[in-house]
């Protein structure tokens, strides 16, 4: 490694055993908080360069209020006055905390306990050292994904390279105020799964219908090789439909409004009966359709079923439930762009290496949104563990032999805190169990306050941007126990495409600045004055009076006129 | 003009001189030539001197409290014993706060020298109190520190005398002095009626 002139002199203990604090003029402006120094020890039998991180800094040296009463007279000027001639009078403690020396065995940081012995030099961390060291993998390695820089450093000089089988294996989360640009690293990042060195199998679910661009992805050279060009699929809403029958009970309840216990029950014994029949006829519990459901709890109602569960037939007590539930399924499935008798998600169509696909659901009602995440995601996780597990062979419609990526926009909506979303379960028991069949969820919010603790806690890799809200905050602290105190403090300060990096996909957390897309970003603020502006232009107000204007009438035939007389 | 001798010092700055008083010289200081605050040279030889600011004044009087009888009355005191009357004496405090070199280099704070008893003590004037001050960019007093130091009372206020003086030989230089002495005026007059800094 090479060595740097010091930067400052270690000056004694801080105030936890993993702080110390050093005292330095920093001439160059460089001791930022989030910036890394080191320092040399002998460790383990070795001198080792520890790494460590600025987590405070405070000035020793201060100018007299006084001093600065007079904003036209530069207050160096007074002290110029009164005998002080030196031409630097600023002197900083600067407090670290140790992260420890690279251990390349363990691929990780190894912490020896041992700050800098009081009045030995510390160095500023060399780029090359923060390269090697910060991030898991090298760029355009297999299994990397560039999002960015360092951004205590200038632009590009340490590359934010994350390891993707961390991601895609134990899951991430993207957290950022709207407007911090979440969407954008997001879009980074889905580039990078989709480069020739990695070739993911990506789906993301779109509530907002702006990751439409990441379709300039087939035509740009970047992300091709001699082998390989990814493919992009944007499914428009109501282009992937979801059959009804594949819906579980606890689906159909969370969708029909304001059922009551009777509807309940009735729902369930018509639901069991329908699917024992489609099991018995086509050899498959979920080959239903409505008209079959309703038609079965008609039945029900007119007392035309079988005999009850509990052995009597009640069918006259049950024509008015019957009739209602009717009414409800018919009323909030007929109608809807997602629900369908026979159309189905087509896994291997939605997932394949080398695919992003891009569910869009910008027109499709809140519920039926979560009851689609959460019969997707099921259905994942099921083709995967069967898959794994070897309960399906190749041509079976739930075998998935490649590990999927599902990265979820607006996840609050999916996992809320406040109540129990039936996507909920179904995301907890991926983040839980996905990692050992190959499906992983990037979480995408705007709300973390309103994203449940449990879901959000078990991404372990975190991309925190520009956080405002102190609920939003106070959420981040409880769930994210990778990121220091001293990162999380920045929250309100990042400005936009800067975020805080922690978890299995970096060896420590970092303050990154996200790169430039190769797509256009699709997630853009729309500015409403230039588009008022526009409607005045003299080319618009054109188009107005064309498309107001009569059609022009025919010129009279008078050859036809004449022979007509 | 000589305003007087140096008698005893206190410390290495800080020094007693007795002022001439009548008969004395031929022409005895008035006295504005030794108010509080004024800027004066203590003779060093070889054409060095300290420069000091007069900070205090005590008056010396050794019949105050003498209560027995006397030999004459006050009136012919003058007559039977002139000694006596030459024993009241005019004391002022100077504070060292610089020294002038034989090259005339200035140096602002401690001097190194110290002065000897019955050093002529003369008051500055305006054109060396000018040379004294003068630095680069702009004038220096870096005694300030030292005069604070001393914890007298009268510390703040010998500051104020003193920018007030450095106020009209340096008009140029108002803006920046008006910091110093806008803190000396909090300190000295808001600061003991209970101002907050």
């Amino acid at each position: 490694m090479t060595i740097d002139i010091p930067i400052g002199l270690a000056k004694g203990p801080g105030e936890t055993p993993q702080d110390f604090t050093f005292v330095s003029p920093d001439r160059g402006q460089t001791l930022k908080v989030g910036e890394f120094i080191t320092y040399e020890v002998e460790a383990d039998g070795e001198a080792r360069f520890i790494l460590s991180r600025i987590i405070d800094r405070q000035p020793l040296r201060l100018y007299p209020d006084a001093f600065l009463a007079e904003p036209e007279i530069n207050p160096d000027l007074v002290a110029n006055l009164i005998g002080y001639l030196q031409s630097e009078y600023e002197l900083f403690e600067i407090t670290a905390t140790m992260i420890g020396y690279f251990d390349e065995i363990l691929g990780g940081f190894i912490n020896p306990r041992l700050p800098p012995r009081a009045g030995r030099p510390v160095y500023l961390a060399s780029d090359e050292m923060l390269a090697r060291l910060l991030t898991k993998k090298q760029s355009n390695e297999t299994g990397s994904a560039q999002i960015g820089s360092l951004l205590s450093r200038d632009l590009g000089k340490v590359p934010i390279i994350l390891d993707v089988a961390a991601i895609a294996s134990t899951h991430m989360a993207i957290i950022a105020s709207t407007g911090a640009g979440k969407s954008y690293l997001a879009g980074v990042l889905v580039e990078e799964l989709m480069s020739h060195y990695n070739r993911a199998a990506v789906l993301v679910v779109d509530p907002h219908g702006e990751y439409d661009t990441l379709a300039d992805m087939m035509g740009n050279a970047h992300f091709q090789s001699v082998d390989y060009r990814p493919e992009v699929r944007i499914f428009r809403p109501g282009e992937v439909k979801v059959r009804i029958s594949a819906m579980e009970i606890s689906d159909l309840y969370y969708l029909l409004p304001n059922l009551s216990d009777r509807m309940m029950w009735l729902l369930g014994r018509a639901y069991r009966e329908v699917s024992k029949i489609s099991r018995q006829e086509k050899g498959q519990p979920d080959r239903w359709t409505r008209g079959e459901l309703e038609v079965y709890l008609h039945q029900l109602g007119e007392g035309r079923d079988s005999e009850g569960e509990d052995g009597s037939s009640k069918g006259a007590d049950y024509a008015s439930t019957a009739e209602a539930l009717n009414w409800r399924l018919e009323s909030v499935l007929k109608h809807s762009l997602i629900f369908d008798d026979f159309k189905h998600l087509n896994l291997d169509e939605l997932c394949r290496p080398g695919r992003c696909s891009v569910l869009q659901l910008n027109e499709v009602d809140e519920k039926e949104q979560q009851v689609m995440v959460a019969t997707l995601l099921r259905r994942l996780l099921k083709a995967r563990t069967q898959t794994v597990k070897k309960q399906v062979s190749e041509g079976d419609e739930l075998y998935l032999p490649y590990p999927v990526f599902v990265l979820i926009e607006e996840a609050h909506r999916f996992a809320p805190a406040s109540e129990d979303a039936v996507s909920t379960r179904v995301l907890k028991t991926i983040l839980s169990e996905g990692r050992k069949f190959g499906v992983a969820v990037g979480l995408i919010s705007q709300r973390p306050g309103r994203l449940d603790a449990d879901v959000l806690s078990q991404c372990n890799t975190q991309f925190i941007m520009r956080i405002v809200n102190p609920v939003d905050q106070a959420r981040v602290a409880e769930s994210v126990e990778t990121v220091g105190r001293d990162l999380l403090r920045e929250l309100p300060a990042l400005t936009k495409g800067q975020v805080i990096i922690a978890g299995e996909a970096v060896n420590t957390p970092v303050l990154c600045r996200v790169r430039k897309r190769h797509t256009r970003h699709g997630g853009e603020t729309m500015d409403a004055p230039a588009e008022w502006l526009h409607y005045f232009s003299a080319e618009e107000q054109d188009r107005f009076e064309r498309s107001k204007a009569l059609p022009a009438q025919r010129p009279r035939d008078r050859k036809s006129k004449m022979f007509k007389e | 003009m000589i305003i007087g001798k140096i008698i005893k010092s206190n410390t290495h700055t800080d020094y007693i001189c007795q002022v001439y008083g009548p008969g004395e010289k031929e022409s005895p200081p008035a006295r504005e030539d030794y108010a509080f605050g004024t800027f004066v040279g203590v003779d060093l030889g070889e054409g060095r001197r300290l420069v000091g600011i007069i900070y205090d004044t005590m008056l010396f009087n050794p019949d105050f409290g003498r209560m027995g009888p006397r030999l004459s009355p006050e009136a012919e005191l003058a007559v039977f014993s002139p000694d006596y009357l030459e024993e009241k004496a005019v004391l002022i405090g100077i504070l060292a706060v610089g020294m002038v070199a034989t090259s005339g280099a200035v140096l602002q704070g401690v001097p190194p020298l110290a002065a000897t008893s019955d050093a002529l003590v003369e008051k500055l004037t305006d054109d060396e109190i000018r040379v004294f001050h003068r630095g680069k960019p702009a004038l220096q007093l870096a005694y300030v520190p030292l005069v604070l130091a001393q914890k007298s009372p009268l510390a703040l206020h010998l500051l104020q005398t003193v920018i007030d003086r450095l106020v009209s030989l340096f008009p140029e230089q108002a803006g920046l002095l008006s910091i110093v002495k806008s803190d000396l005026a909090w300190k000295a007059q808001i600061g003991p009626m209970g101002g907050v800094r």
